[in-house]
């Protein structure tokens, strides 16, 4: 009791509270404008943070996480543009509903379910991080290498269309993460004699210019089209017949996305998407679907804000993100001294609370503005191009040279802005190279830990339950897809079987 | 931010009586200290709590200039292309020395002379509470069955060259595991996972108060004042493999001498201070990790020669 009002007092700052606040409404803020992620967001906010004691800085961080994820809501219903990938299985209800003249009810609907998926998922957090943290001191070199071998055996699903492209993302981004001196012989690697790269790639560069840089090279190319805008004469909230409605799917939606948060290298995008598949596969009203069904808002928009209260699970109890934004927080965790892992808690029993309460307040605060300020938060999309880009690219810049202080990260950032936006255009999505160069680091190196420890006798991996385990979660999740479409033609053969038996 | 704090230090010296800045002719220009490592990691805080005190002795703006990369070889090309006039100092760790034994550094230890030692921060060999060992002659005994994991900071860096001499001057059998950083050496310690490694009293302070490390014998001629029950490996017949995580400030052997004697000087008189003496006992550091210029010279020589040799049997010398 004493650490959760300690959590709680560290919070209850004017200074944190402010810098809160203002999180959240940078997220929402940032979240609602196509192209600007959350991941961006936190990326781009961090390097200010390190004048910030820890736990205002971190919590603001937070704050805009969860925020975001709700912000891009706001324009994927009005204007059919999802501020942020997770709110792309939103517009495909929202946007119908804005069309027929309910875009309050859309938006209502949309924060409304965002903050129930954001508060079940801050109570897992609080209940399953310390329990995760308590086991987490066994995870040694042998655990990390097959947690992290889970975690890369997502990356053909994590997003995008082309499992093979994720896949070749993937492999690109562990190769990125191979350039500098190797850390367990001290040989350089990829190096070409530069000494800026002995330390390797950083990751912040590479992550702003992937995201930032790519999508502002992209709207570089874009005719300024005219923006459809609806008229919003009030914003008429969701009725009690609504929530009546929907409960059973926001519910389900808060479960599926804290646990698929929870999963490193599983973000909000995959999270909204399972959401919106089940709210539409237990509905009753299934042909609805895609044409304005208020289910079809609620499914994917509390699956995505559940999925940031999990993602932080893994982040915070293992040092392992479990998003691309929680992989940003990480980064800001270590930045102020903070090492993620099971002796957090003990170290700063504090921080954990103050995280929950940060992210608690920071629902709350975007209900408000959710509610309040959606028809204003609309406007940003009728910023034109031609201020709100070159905008972006000295954020760009600066959010690139201020983690390292070093103009070689600024060159870095700006390669992978170029490489990234040919990626996009052949089809290759940003989020599994990301991933490749965060996993690829501690998958070779807790390898070749691991192989020191066993007296390089690979037999003895078997001799640790917890890393079996996440093996066969490796194999399995490779597994089910294959296995799963299997199972659907099994399935069509003895329906077809049957059919024919009827005749 | 830093640019900020640069102008409003910038418009304090200003303000300074101009009789202080034109007493002697030197220094006569802000000085900066040039640091390899980012902003807030040990490097850079005993650089910029030194020169909170130092602005003041020397009378004149100074500060730190970040170049990262290279293990230093940045920072290194970025302070010997200054005027070698004392206004460019630069703060180097062990890491430097490395950087050139292995001749990956456009300057070799005899372009540099040290100005002052600011932390002299010796490694401990600790063992995990549940191995049993509680010397040094039982960890070399235990070693014989199977190698002992050591675990330490990346491979070729201060930690695997003070482990691998530590295992060739005692006989011990050592496999060395590197890890990203101290805070992953202290968990899989912890953890069980390894069963020795050599930290830095900060690092290792938590653990040995729990009972759950042991500390063996301290890498140093000295006895530490905090672990007074604790050997040092001299005492326990161990030559020569003395290795420490120290920082100092040197500066390009052309500078002229009278200079670096002011540098010293007012250095000295700087980190006599609370501020910086508040900042030592934090890290678990005392009064006697100061040292002036011929002690530091004699240091960063010793550790070069140590290092040269042992990189040479590691195979990471060219």
């Amino acid at each position: 009791m004493e650490i959760v009002i300690g959590g709680l007092m560290e919070i209850l700052q004017p200074q944190t509270l402010l810098l809160i606040c203002a999180g959240t409404l940078v997220g929402v803020l940032v979240g609602a404008l196509p192209g600007l992620s959350s991941s961006m967001a936190v990326a781009l906010l961090l390097p200010f943070t390190i004048y910030l004691d820890p736990i205002p800085a971190i919590a603001m961080l937070a704050a805009l996480y969860c925020a975001g994820t709700f912000g891009g809501s706001i324009t994927a219903i009005l204007i059919n543009a999802p501020g942020a990938p997770p709110a792309a299985a939103t517009a495909f209800d929202g946007y119908p509903l804005a069309k027929n003249g309910e875009a309050g009810r859309a938006l209502g609907m949309a924060a409304a379910s965002s903050v129930v998926g954001g508060i079940f998922s801050l109570f897992v957090l609080i209940l399953a991080a310390p329990l995760l943290a308590n086991i987490a001191y066994k995870f040694g070199p042998p655990e990390y290498f097959a947690l992290t071998v889970f975690g890369l055996s997502m990356l053909a699903s994590i997003s995008g269309q082309s499992a093979v492209k994720n896949l070749i993302g993937g492999a690109f981004g562990v190769l990125l993460a191979t350039v500098g001196v190797d850390l367990t012989t001290g040989v350089e690697r990829f190096t070409f004699g530069v000494p800026e790269l002995y330390e390797g790639i950083g990751f912040i560069p590479v992550l702003i210019g992937l995201f930032a840089m790519a999508e502002l090279l992209d709207q570089a190319g874009q005719k300024d089209r005219p923006l459809e805008r609806f008229g919003m004469s009030a914003l008429k909230l969701p009725t009690v017949e609504d929530f009546r409605r929907v409960w059973k799917t926001i519910l389900r939606s808060s479960g599926i996305g804290t646990f698929v948060g929870i999963l490193p290298a599983e973000g909000s995008t995959v999270a909204a998407m399972i959401g919106y598949n089940e709210a539409k596969r237990w509905s009753k009203n299934k042909a609805n679907f895609g044409k304005g069904e208020i289910e079809g808002v609620a499914g994917p928009e509390a699956a995505n804000n559940a999925a940031t209260g999990g993602s932080m699970v893994p982040t915070l109890a293992l040092g392992i993100p479990g998003s691309a934004t929680a992989a940003v927080i990480l980064g800001g965790l270590q930045i102020h001294g903070l090492r993620p892992g099971p002796y957090l808690f003990e170290n700063q029993p504090n921080l954990l609370y103050a995280i929950f309460f940060a992210m608690l307040i920071a629902n709350l605060v975007f209900l408000g503005f959710g509610l309040l300020g959606a028809k204003h938060f609309s406007r940003i999309s009728l910023i034109p191009r031609q201020y709100l880009w070159p905008t972006v690219f000295c954020l760009c810049v600066v959010g690139a040279y201020g983690a390292g202080q070093t103009l070689t990260d600024v060159y870095i950032m700006l390669i992978a802005g170029f490489v990234g936006y040919f990626l996009n255009r052949a089809g290759f999505s940003p989020a599994p190279i990301i991933m490749g160069l965060v996993l690829g680091h501690l998958v070779e190196n807790s390898l070749a830990q691991s192989m020191i420890l066993f007296d390089q006798n690979a037999w003895l991996f078997f001799n640790r339950p917890i890393a079996l385990a996440f093996f066969a979660l490796a194999a399995l999740s490779i597994a089910s897809t294959p296995l799963g479409r299997l199972i659907k033609i099994r399935r069509r053969v003895a329906a077809d079987r049957l059919a024919h038996g009827n005749e | 931010m830093n640019t900020l704090r640069t102008l409003a230090a910038a418009a304090a010296t200003l303000l300074l009586p101009v009789g202080i800045a034109a007493a002697g002719d030197f220094p006569s220009q802000p000085v900066e200290v040039v640091t390899h490592a980012s902003a807030g990691g040990g490097t850079d805080t005993t650089a910029r709590t030194l020169l909170i005190r130092a602005r003041k002795e020397l009378g004149v703006d100074a500060f730190v200039q970040i170049k990262k990369g290279g293990g230093g070889a940045v920072a290194m090309s970025y302070a010997s292309g200054k005027p070698a006039d004392g206004h460019t100092l630069m703060a180097i760790t062990p890491t430097h020395l490395i950087t050139m034994a292995r001749g990956r550094a456009p300057i070799g230890i005899d372009d540099v002379k040290g100005v002052v030692r600011s932390t002299d921060d010796p490694i401990i060999v600790v063992a995990q509470k549940t191995t049993g060992i509680t010397s040094i002659e039982e960890l070399v005994s235990a070693s014989a069955a199977s190698p002992i994991k050591w675990g330490g900071t990346q491979a070729g860096g201060i930690d695997h060259i003070a482990a691998m001499t530590f295992a060739k001057k005692s006989g011990a059998k050592v496999a060395y595991v590197p890890f990203d950083g101290g805070g992953a050496i202290i968990t899989n310690l912890m953890g069980g996972n390894i069963q020795a490694a050599g930290l830095n009293y900060g690092e290792a302070v938590d653990g040995i108060e729990s009972g759950d490390f042991v500390p063996l014998a301290v890498m140093s001629s000295t006895r530490l004042a905090a672990l007074p029950d604790t050997p040092t490996l001299e005492e326990v017949g161990i030559q020569g493999a003395n290795f420490s995580t120290v920082r100092g400030i040197i500066v390009m052997t052309e500078t002229p001498d009278e200079r670096v004697a002011v540098l010293e000087k007012k250095l000295l008189s700087a980190m006599k201070h609370g501020t910086f003496q508040a900042y030592l006992t934090g890290i678990g550091l005392d009064a006697s990790s100061v040292g002036g210029a011929e002690a530091w010279n004699a240091q960063i020589r010793e550790m070069y020669d140590n290092i040269y040799v042992a990189l040479g049997e590691l195979g990471l010398r060219k």
